[in-house]
């Protein structure tokens, strides 16, 4: 008679093993997987083919590695493995590329590209985002199939290369090939935890798009004492525009780009939804944003407006002249509900009845210019509320559930391409310095995962808790 | 001898002048100038600003019997001073003048193709280089004209002592102290000098004195560095934003000042009226006037020459380079005012602090940049403006534009109120010049007519019916 238990034991025996998960995901580190850097193209190949296709292989996986439809861009694994197929069919979801090693900056561990323990941090570029992540759905889905000698259910597994560099291609290789990835729900894990001591659920995420805002006023610069009082000033104008899009405490003031009225039920999902950084977190602006809304709720129920950079004349060296331009790179962030296709006539709408025709609303530089849609299962979809029953089975509390994350990914792939409910299952914690040197895991924190990652996949094939779509 | 002496004449003195232009002379000294890389802001270039004083000035001025002192700056940091006297009769009349020999940056790779700031260049009929009209040509036209009324007449018939300064592209540090503490160097009658633009590229100008300039810093730090805008955008206030609130507070959309303690006290008649004869002309390439800019109900000659403005010289916030998706910690403007004679400057800084805390932007900090320059103003009916007005309208039998100020500002305030001069300029560039900028350049035509009114001013001068000291 193997249980629920014996399965998570077993997860938990190999994690403790050093030549288990830390050996693993170490060999996986070492693979420089910067998908922001087009030479590292091979190693986005390498990592699918030699680390991750004969490991599903091994657990009876058919692998399929997709080339990229976008030239130049990182490819596509999907694993598939179907015991019956009557049951329903869960599909998992990694990314095995990171940002940039940055390894000059490092600081901790031994750089970017050897996994290295200090304590309860794992150093290592990638660890947190996404390595350590899918690492843990694999052992999990291992353990499982062990434990129980089938799954239970059918299983399939994308890992993708590109989501630092905008998962450029996912969406369009996943509708050219939508049977073999098409699925009953979704489970994945990225991102960090709201709050380090509690695991929550994370249903959807904001929604980001880039642009700029500028002024070209005339060629050059001129003398502001002879001009000075007859040349509009773009950087003065500038201003004057942003202060109508927010004001000063950054209510969003562009009719049109409201999400509408927040639901109950992701109003609910959030009460008792608070928010904890760890030490290394900024202080939150309490008067900042929407008024009368909650941390939580600004940042996982609403949008945001961001100036992200400014800039007029030459702050370096500012000299004494009228700038011939202004140029603001700004960003909105937001949620499911907002009128996202018409984002930028929306503003070009509010700027020409503010007197503003003479900013334009541009392209933003090539580097920054990823645009994710705003997705979100509903909290009261069944799926999320099996998911929230499964985390309680192994932790004896009912999860929090977050709307959607602050951040943005590619969730559209799933809500709009495959039509199917997803749910998130963060694993890090927000000081983790993903994207920036020293990223690391807790080790702590990465063995709790085991534990409920494990527990879900398990109850997922098990006669009394199986969830039935 | 006298005879030949007698044979010279204002005319004469005129056409040699004309011949010193016409056979290229002037070009190539102008050239040699703008070739020495006298960027005062930038200090690595400290041994450029002696040899341009040491190298270049003292041995033209020594040669005309000149005594040439380079003096150091009374601030360790800012470049030095050629002092340089000729005194004939201490019962002479004495003008003092004076130029800078300083530039503000090369930015060599701004300016447009084939042309070098250091290699004076002519194209369009224009002479291009950095310095060429701020100040070199002007400083080297004043004292080519010195030369010719000496060649000429023998004598000057005057006293002068020239100061030249290598620091005015910094604000002139030091130049207030080393004038106050030395003001029997510059004991003098009248002081003519030239730097600035024309009103209009044709008419020959005088002005009297400059709009001040007041530069300051504003600085909103809310944390230490980015975060990620995703997770926190909503919840961490952006400090770009609530600049651009700050600055949308100073003016109104379209530059009306609303801070009422910066606007100008209301203009004299006799400066209206000096004014409203005044139409500015930037010449061809200079910019399209924007004319709902500004303090509304004003002729744009009133807004340049009679009101104070306030410019947003930079602003930068995140990294506008490399834009990343984070909240920036940081955004710094800076600011600075241009005003009229009659504006306290030390009340600059004391009100934007009252007004910026009253609309809730107690966290933005200030700082003035460097030392404020005063606004300064001749009324344009003084003898020695009428006595420079009546000899350049007999040179150039033009109508001269009287400017009660410049639009700009020169330390017109160290010669006006430290050495208590009567100050009389006289520029020799246009306003469409690019001082400041790239393609900076001065426009040959100018320069030959400058020179012909410099030589006409001058033999004036030391013909014996000038004003009496008051």
């Amino acid at each position: 008679m193997t249980s629920r238990a014996d399965a998570i034991a077993n997860a938990l025996a190999w994690f403790d093993d050093d030549t288990g998960y830390f050996e693993t995901l170490k060999q996986r580190v070492a693979v420089q997987t910067e998908s922001q850097e087009p030479s590292q193209l091979p190693e986005l190949y390498r990592y699918l083919e030699e680390f991750i296709r004969p490991d599903f292989e091994s657990m009876g996986y058919d692998v399929t590695v997709y080339d990229n439809p976008f030239e130049g861009q990182g490819p596509v694994l999907l694993a598939t493995r179907i015991e019956d197929p009557a049951l329903p069919t869960i599909l998992g979801y990694g990314h095995g590329d990171g940002v940039r090693g940055q390894a000059d900056t490092w600081t901790k561990g031994e750089g970017p590209w050897v996994l290295s323990r200090d304590g309860d941090k794992v150093y290592g570029r990638a660890t947190a985002d996404n390595k350590a992540q899918h690492t843990t759905h694999m052992a999990a889905i291992k353990s499982v199939l062990e434990t129980r000698g089938k799954l239970g259910f059918n299983s399939k597994f994308m890992i993708e290369t590109g989501e630092e560099n905008g998962s450029k291609g996912l969406k369009e290789l996943v509708a050219a090939n939508k049977d073999a990835f098409m699925a009953d729900a979704y489970f994945a894990s990225d991102g960090p935890r709201v709050n380090i001591a509690k695991p929550n659920l994370t249903l959807g995420n904001r929604g980001c798009v880039n642009f700029d805002l500028e002024i070209v006023a005339r060629d050059g610069g001129h003398h502001s004492g002879n001009w000075g009082g007859l040349l509009a000033n773009p950087g003065i104008i500038l201003a004057h525009a942003i202060a109508t899009i927010v004001d000063a405490n950054g209510k969003i003031q562009v009719d049109g780009w409201s999400p509408g009225p927040m639901s109950n039920s992701v109003r609910e999902a959030l009460n008792g939804g608070s928010r904890d950084g760890g030490a290394d977190a900024p202080t939150i602006d309490e008067n900042w944003g929407e008024p009368g809304l909650t941390s939580a709720e600004k940042v996982y129920a609403w949008n945001s407006f961001e100036v992200l950079s400014f800039v007029t004349g030459n702050p370096s060296n500012p000299v004494n002249a009228i700038p011939p331009r202004a140029r603001a790179n700004c960003q909105l962030r937001f949620v499911v509900g907002t009128d996202f296709e018409n984002i930028r006539s929306n503003l070009r709408k509010h700027l020409d009845a503010n007197g503003f025709d003479t900013v334009n609303i541009v392209d933003p530089p090539p580097g920054n210019d990823a645009v994710f849609l705003a997705a979100r299962t509903p909290p009261e979809h069944p799926w999320a509320e099996w998911m929230r029953a499964s985390v309680a089975r192994t932790t004896g509390e009912i999860p929090v559930m977050i709307p959607n994350s602050g951040g943005s990914i590619c969730n559209d792939v799933f809500q709009d391409v495959l039509g199917i409910p997803f749910v998130w299952m963060p694993l890090s914690y927000t000081g983790c310095s993903q994207h920036a040197p020293n990223e690391h895991i807790l080790w702590s924190l990465t063995r709790e995962g085991m534990e409920l990652v494990t527990g879900v996949y398990w109850d997922l094939g098990e006669e009394g808790t199986a969830w039935r779509p | 001898m006298a005879s030949m002496m007698s044979a010279a004449s204002r005319d004469t003195a005129i056409s040699a002048i004309e011949e010193y232009f016409d056979n290229g002379s002037f070009k190539d000294v102008l050239a040699r100038r703008v070739a020495i890389k006298t960027e005062s802001p930038e200090p690595d270039k400290r041994p450029e600003l002696y040899l341009y004083l040491e190298e270049e000035l003292t041995p033209y001025l020594g040669d005309m019997g000149f005594e040439c002192v380079v003096h150091e700056n009374p601030r360790a940091d800012a470049g030095p001073f050629l002092v340089a006297t000729r005194t004939e009769d201490p019962s002479l009349p004495t003008v003092m003048t004076y130029g800078h020999g300083d530039v503000v940056r090369g930015y060599d790779d701004q300016w447009q193709e084939g042309l070098n700031p250091w290699i004076m260049t002519e194209e369009n009929g224009r002479w291009y280089g950095r310095g060429t009209a701020d100040n070199k040509a002007q400083h080297t036209i004043n004292l080519a004209a010195i030369k010719t009324v000496l060649d000429q007449r023998g004598h000057l018939g005057f006293n002068v002592v020239a100061l030249i300064e290598t620091g005015e592209e910094c604000g002139s540090p030091g130049l207030k102290e080393f004038c106050a503490q030395n003001k029997d160097l510059f004991k003098a009658d009248v002081f003519i000098a030239s730097d600035g633009p024309r009103l209009r590229p044709e008419q020959p100008t005088i002005f009297m004195g400059s709009r001040g300039v007041f530069n300051f810093t504003m600085t909103l730090e809310l944390r230490d560095g980015g975060h990620h805008s995703g997770n926190w955008g909503g919840l961490l206030a952006n400090p770009g934003i609530i600049m651009a609130h700050a600055l949308a507070t100073i003016t109104d959309a379209r530059g009306k000042l609303l801070i009422e303690e910066w606007r100008p006290q209301p203009m004299t008649n006799s400066v209206r009226l000096a004014i409203s004869k005044l139409k500015i002309d930037g010449g061809e390439n200079s910019p399209d006037i924007d004319e709902d800019w500004g303090e509304p109900g004003l002729t744009p000659e009133e807004k340049v020459f009679g009101s104070n403005t306030f410019e947003v010289r930079s602003f930068v916030t995140g990294n506008p380079r490399n834009p990343v998706n984070a909240i920036p910690p940081k955004a710094i403007a800076h600011g600075h005012i241009r005003y009229v004679a009659g504006t306290d400057p030390m009340t600059f800084l004391p009100t934007l602090r009252k007004h910026l805390d009253a609309q809730g932007f107690d966290q933005i900090e200030l700082e003035a940049e460097r030392d404020y320059m005063n606004a300064t103003r001749l009324d344009p009916d003084h003898p020695w403006a009428q006595f420079a007005i009546q000899s350049i309208e007999n040179t150039t039998k033009e109508e001269v534009a009287v400017l009660p100020n410049l639009g700009g500002t020169l330390p017109n305030d160290v010669f006006a109120e430290v050495l208590e001069l009567p100050t009389i300029w006289v520029p020799h560039s246009y306003a469409g010049c690019s001082q400041h900028a790239p393609n900076e350049h001065v426009l040959p035509e100018i320069c030959r007519q400058g020179l012909q009114m410099m030589t006409g001013l001058w033999w004036d001068l030391g013909s014996g019916d000038t004003p009496k000291a008051s």
